[in-house]
């Protein structure tokens, strides 16, 4: 059903009420559901759209390199009268937080753009001209951990054909330790195996590359740079589990990763590494890209299977988990790109040689993406163990202006914000949830002196409140209460009632939503509270904002 | 016929130790042991969705679990009613009450919004959230239905009673997040859409987003026959049924899911089975050869303990004596209820006896109709007049009412429903009232030291609350509701009024009281004399009395199964399979259950319990089958009998055909032991009563290893 929605709105720009008739009639499903999936996700929509459509990114790392503003400008120059020409609204993170702020137009990218150059380019469209290609042509950076040095020669695969033992492949995964990159941290040893023994008659491998959450880019540099180690890894999952169909999903904003993908998909192809017979051997597996029809949720495994099976991206209730009914309720191995990246590595280098990579006692590689007030935001390769002060101030540069370090996320807004304090803690599992917050997916957010913590915390909640499928009701109605609670704050409206009731509400967003978006809604601002309360306390009490972002109408995005 | 009962898992809630089958949801098996969880979305004839999150409960996880769609795992410790737990439901509760027009259009009706209704007994008057500022607005379009999104809860019963109760695929929700709502087709004014107005999303929402335009308002003059489909105006409603006199308008037995109410004419309710029940008879030429099944009248037969009710209560506004099983039906009367709202199979045949008009309603209808006051005063002032009093007469102990008492109860009796699952009286509680059961069945249960144990089922004609009324203590039970049920109250000032009144009522109340709880007594008694961990996993403790054979000395031959088929007209209540417990096997044959699940539901009442446990059915059988497919051990069988039926071309006349009864195991109680057991050459077959039976060989103590 996505595929004839993405038709239809590719023929007419949008999707036609009368459309939404035909194809009902067409593939037999009601219209009523067909409407439902239609309006659930961002990249559809149902009334024509403006001639110009500029959305600014509105989260973390576009917040701190001046989205709000960019956005005010143009609200601006394209306010009155010409909202049937240019509509400007925001967006949820466009993945491109290393080269921020970034905007789309017309569903182009544009990345470290400002107002000016923005500008221009509406103007361009105004006037029947073409967009200019947003980017430049692609060339392949080295990466530390690729066994084969930028040549793939699929040896897992090739060893596997010839001594087809997928007990050895799980317990060489094991004894790596490897574990879920995509936050969650699930043994991905573990979670093969479980699908291995999981009775089905068909079963399905599946590749997030849905990342976004604000701050995270690794797996799109890990797709444009090593694609073949993804494909091998979720070629080797399907040969370890017994599955024979793979779907790698994409978010829709990665074009060029999905082009470098399909391309060394296609080689697979020609090579017979993909295919009924892989290398001549009685083994199969197919491999497919689904583009993703938007939003965050579909991140969230459940959600991004309902996605693909053509239904409204709400996350299901668990157990059942997709490794024993997943994808058309059947057996699924859903793991993160990086996480495919590293079993093809370890895979192929040992199980040794991955865990002697990490420092400061802990063990491994992590793709880190550090972006916000750094010099050089980017995608990081590091061992595991290396600090947080290091990273921000080795690897990415440090801090422009030569200002101080006054907080960072470690993993975007669901890990909530640490305090410069906090940022000799080493990059490791255990140490830093024993601080009270989480590695993640490695998504550092860099916040440097002079900015206002309550506002990034704000920042975080209403990324979440915008990004939540509304399908239970505490994310749904608790995200938006809690956005409210903090706008107030920041606008001068606060009660003494707000704690207690943020506490309470905290309470119920943790432990009764369905999914991990709801549960992590008050993370921003509890550790907000916990590590700056006196930034909080002066905004409540005293309608102060040391940093000067808020009590303005343009302070917030 | 071997069906074999799921296997069980076991659990503890709240501290109790709990067995229920492989695949029941923390919901349910709370519910079932009398542990309410609150919940909004969840209704027990939809699939859960586990959205509204009200029915959280803490399973010593990460995070709790929405009980509705959880299922239980064996060991699991479920706790439903922790302060962390009642706190989290009630901030999920303020969060709903914030966006919610308090007072809404269902509670402004009728009062029972569900929200708001779990939002008072949290003690939330004012939401401490700010009210949503977005308007989400109304659709006024339709001519019947009301819709007021700003009441709507996304609680996706209305969408799951259009999509998968009606299939009709109209509703689904739209949009994304706060802004996500439910929409017609592609967001269509709900006139403008392919809504037929069947009312099933009115029927499942539990606010006020989805209401009858009409339920309020319409005044009825004394006498008046109120037409329904004029009143709700549903497009659906519009086709009366019109029976010439002498049409069969239903038949006992037969499944339904509609109730009938009569705008014109009259119609009789009857019995068409004849009154009898199945009988076994040995011949003389020795137990091998043929022992017949007969039908054997009351009179003709009189059994020990018979029940010396003078009515026989069916599903209609009037019961039916026993001797002359026929009443009438005239306009403004309704019957099929339970049948329709619970889709029991009809509990007698009614005619028309001159031309008729009737409306025939599906659930949907007949419960927007009972929301409805004016169509609900009607319907309980026809009850009032004309069947109050043969209700409480129905009653055996009420049998001495004076016509003026029962004419001062007559205005002075409440007239209550209650949802499946909803408790009416809790064990414990202050007794105010005495409750008669009007239509549907009430579970009365009373909570023991290792479980729950199920007193009786009650059906119409069933009373109760009587105890704690005479003793003056708290209420000694649980009664709950199992399915759609109404009762008649009495409230205690009235009850005691009754009792100095009636002396011979008192009496013959307290007698019953005192049997119940001897019974009672006796019960708990049993349960405690055993050690039944292993007992209780097989289901074999809610046995009283079972075949069981030894399998040492059992040579398979069949003898027993050919025997009791003998003794059957060749049908055989008994099968050589089952549960295996040490050595013994415990045949598939009518184990008189603690629990009989077997009575749940039948339409006419008639299959009981005596005093000596055995369970029997009432010679007013209709034979529609239903207890043995309540049966989980498949023991209850249907025989065949000839029985002249009427022809259904020709109104009036009878033609010749088949009838059905149901019969389970009778201990061959005309025998000095049944046939079975006394066909075994083996010495292999024995009835036992399982307590007693298994009690020693469980017992038994570990071996010493002092050797004394």
């Amino acid at each position: 059903m996505i595929d004839e929605l993405r038709s239809i709105q590719h023929q007419f720009g949008y999707l036609p009420a009368d459309r939404l008739q035909e194809l009902a009639a067409k593939i037999q499903d009601p219209l009523s559901q067909i409407h439902a999936v239609a309006s659930f996700y961002p990249h559809f929509h149902l009334a024509p759209p403006a001639q110009v459509e500029v959305r600014v990114c509105a989260d973390m790392s576009c917040h701190l390199r001046g989205a709000p503003a960019l956005k005010h400008g143009l609200e601006q120059a394209f306010g009155a009268g010409g909202a049937e020409k240019v509509a400007v609204r925001n967006v949820s993170c466009l993945g491109r937080c290393d080269q921020a702020p970034a905007l789309s137009i017309n569903d182009q990218i544009y990345t470290n753009i400002d107002e000016q150059r923005t500008l221009g380019l509406v103007r361009d469209v105004l006037a029947g001209r073409e967009l200019p290609a947003a980017q430049s042509s692609h060339k392949p950076l080295p990466v530390l951990s690729d066994p084969y040095n930028g040549s793939p020669n699929y040896s897992a695969v090739r060893q596997f054909v010839q001594t087809p033992d997928w007990s050895g492949v799980v317990a060489t995964l094991k004894a790596a330790g490897l574990r879920g990159m995509g936050g969650a941290g699930f043994p991905t040893g573990s979670k093969w195996e479980i699908v291995r023994n999981a009775p089905g008659k068909e079963k399905y491998i599946v590749c997030n590359a849905d990342e976004s959450e604000p701050g995270t880019i690794k797996d799109r540099f890990i797709m444009e740079n090593v694609p073949y180690l993804v494909i091998e890894g979720m070629i080797m999952a399907g040969l370890v589990t017994g599955a024979r169909r793979g779907i790698l999903y994409i978010r829709h904003e990665y074009h060029r990763p999905k082009e470098i993908l399909q391309a060394e998909i296609d080689r697979c192809y020609r090579d017979g590494l993909l295919g009924p017979r892989i290398l001549g051997s009685d083994l199969e597996f197919d491999l497919e890209i689904f583009v993703s029809p938007g939003g965050y949720i579909c991140g969230e495994e459940s959600a991004l299977l309902e996605a693909i099976e053509g239904k409204r991206a709400e996350p299901r209730n668990k157990p059942p988990f997709p490794g024993t009914n997943g994808l058309w309720n059947q057996p699924t191995a859903i793991n993160n790109v990086e996480t495919f990246t590293f079993a093809t590595v370890i895979l192929s280098r040992g199980a040794d040689w991955f865990k002697s990579q990490g420092t400061n006692g802990a063990s491994g590689m992590k793709f880190v993406g550090i972006s916000g007030d750094v010099n050089r935001p980017g995608v990081y390769e590091v061992p595991m163990g290396t600090k947080y002060s290091a990273l921000i101030f080795e690897y990415a540069g440090g801090i422009p202006g030569g200002r101080q370090l006054l907080a960072y996320a470690p993993s975007g807004p669901s890990s909530g914000y640490l305090p410069a304090s906090m940022a000799d803690l080493p990059l490791d599992w255990n140490a830093v949830a024993a601080a009270g917050s989480m590695v993640g997916s490695g998504a550092i957010v860099v916040c440097a002196e002079g900015r206002c913590m309550l506002d990034m915390a704000l920042n975080a909640v209403r990324f979440y409140r915008n990004e939540s499928c509304g399908k239970c009701v505490p994310c749904r109605v608790g995200s938006q209460k809690l956005v409210e609670m903090l706008s107030g704050w920041t606008e001068g409206r606060s009660s003494t009632s707000d704690l207690p009731l943020l506490d309470e509400l905290s309470h119920a967003l943790k432990l009764t939503s369905i999914c991990g978006l709801g549960q992590v809604v008050p993370v921003p601002i509890l550790s907000v509270l916990k590590h700056f309360r006196a930034v909080v306390d002066d905004h409540r009490n005293h309608r102060r904002c040391a940093a000067g972002v808020c009590f303005s109408a343009r302070g917030t995005a | 016929m071997s069906s074999r009962p799921a296997a069980e898992i076991q659990l503890t809630i709240d501290g109790r130790p709990i067995s229920v089958p492989v695949g029941t949801t923390i919901f349910d098996a709370a519910r079932v042991n009398g542990i309410p969880i609150p919940t909004l979305c969840h209704q027990q004839n939809e699939n859960p969705v586990g959205v509204c999150r009200v029915c959280v409960v803490d399973i010593g996880q990460r995070v709790y679990a929405a009980s509705c769609i959880r299922q239980c795992e064996s060991g699991m410790t479920v706790k439903t009613a922790t302060d962390q737990v009642h706190a989290a439901r009630n901030t999920l509760v303020e969060l709903l009450m914030s966006d919610h027009p308090a007072p809404c259009a269902r509670q402004q009706q009728s009062g029972d919004c569900e929200l708001e209704r779990l939002a008072g007994a949290a003690g939330i008057k004012e939401s401490r959230f700010p009210h949503r500022t977005t308007p989400r607005g109304k659709d006024d379009s339709s001519a019947v239905i009301a819709v007021d999104h700003e009441a709507c809860i996304l609680c996706d019963r209305c969408i799951r009673g259009c999509d998968d109760i009606r299939d009709n695929w109209v509703l689904a929700r739209r949009g994304k997040g706060y802004q996500a709502g439910i929409a017609f087709d592609n967001n269509l004014p709900m006139s403008e859409s392919s809504c037929v107005s069947c009312g099933e999303c009115m029927v499942s929402c539990p606010t006020g987003a989805l209401t009858n335009k009409r339920v309020v308002g319409t005044q009825l003059g004394e006498g008046d026959v109120l037409d329904p489909s004029e009143l709700l105006g549903l497009p659906i409603f519009q086709k009366k049924r019109h029976f010439k006199a002498g049409e069969i308008v239903c038949r006992e037995g037969e499944f339904g899911s509609t109730a009938f109410y009569i705008l014109e004419g009259q119609a009789e309710v009857f019995l068409a089975s004849p009154i009898a029940h199945v009988k076994t008879e040995g011949s003389s030429k020795g137990f091998f050869s043929k022992l017949q099944s007969l039908l054997a009248p009351r009179e003709g037969d009189r059994r020990s303990e018979e029940s010396d009710r003078p009515f026989i209560p069916i599903d209609a506004s009037v019961d039916l004596p026993y001797d002359s099983p026929i009443a009438e039906l005239n306009p403004g009367d309704m019957f099929g209820e339970m049948t329709c709202m619970s889709y029991y199979p009809r509990s007698a045949t009614v005619r028309a006896r001159t031309d008729c008009v009737m409306l025939e309603m599906l659930r949907n209808v007949l419960d927007i109709l009972q929301r409805n006051k004016t169509f609900r005063a009607q319907l309980e002032r026809n009850y009032r007049a004309r069947a109050l009093d043969s209700h409480l007469r129905s009653v055996p102990v009420f049998k001495s009412l004076t016509q003026d008492f029962i004419d001062h109860l007559r205005d002075r009796v409440e007239l209550l429903r209650f949802n499946p699952g909803q408790v009416i009286c809790r064990q414990g509680d202050p007794a105010d009232s005495f409750y008669l059961v009007r239509i549907g069945f009430v579970k009365v249960s009373e909570q023991r030291p290792g479980g729950e144990l199920v007193l009786a089922y009650l059906a119409r004609g069933g009373y109760f609350g009587e105890i704690a009324l005479l003793s003056g203590s708290p209420r000694s039970a649980t009664c709950t509701a199992l399915d759609h049920v109404e009762v008649v109250r009495i409230v205690g000032e009235d009850f005691q009024l009754m009792l100095d009144r009636f002396p011979e009522v008192r009496q013959k109340l307290e007698a019953i009281a005192q049997e119940r709880i001897k019974e009672n007594l006796r019960h708990t008694v049993q349960t405690q004399n055993v050690p039944v961990d292993q007992f209780l996993a097989q289901g074999l403790m809610e046995a009283q009395s079972l075949l069981v054979l030894d399998l040492e000395k059992c040579t398979r031959c069949d003898q027993c199964v050919r025997a009791c088929a003998d003794a059957h007209e060749g049908v055989s209540r008994l099968v050589r399979e089952g549960l295996r417990f040490d050595k013994y096997l415990v045949a598939t044959s009518c184990r008189q259950c603690r629990d009989p699940l077997c009575m749940v539901g039948c339409p006419v009442g008639s299959i009981r319990r005596r005093n000596t446990l055995e369970v029997i059915i009432e010679d007013w059988c209709i034979g529609c089958g239903l207890c043995a497919t309540n049966c989980p051990y498949g023991n209850i069988n249907l025989h065949p009998f000839p029985a002249e039926l009427d022809d259904p071309s020709h109104p009036g006349q009878t033609i010749a055909g088949v009838r059905v009864k149901a019969t389970s195991c009778d201990l061959c109680h005309d025998h000095a032991e049944p046939s079975c057991v006394y066909a075994c050459p083996h010495d292999a077959a024995h009835r036992v009563n399982p307590p007693e039976f298994f009690a020693g060989m469980l017992a038994q103590p570990a071996p010493r290893t002092d050797g004394s």
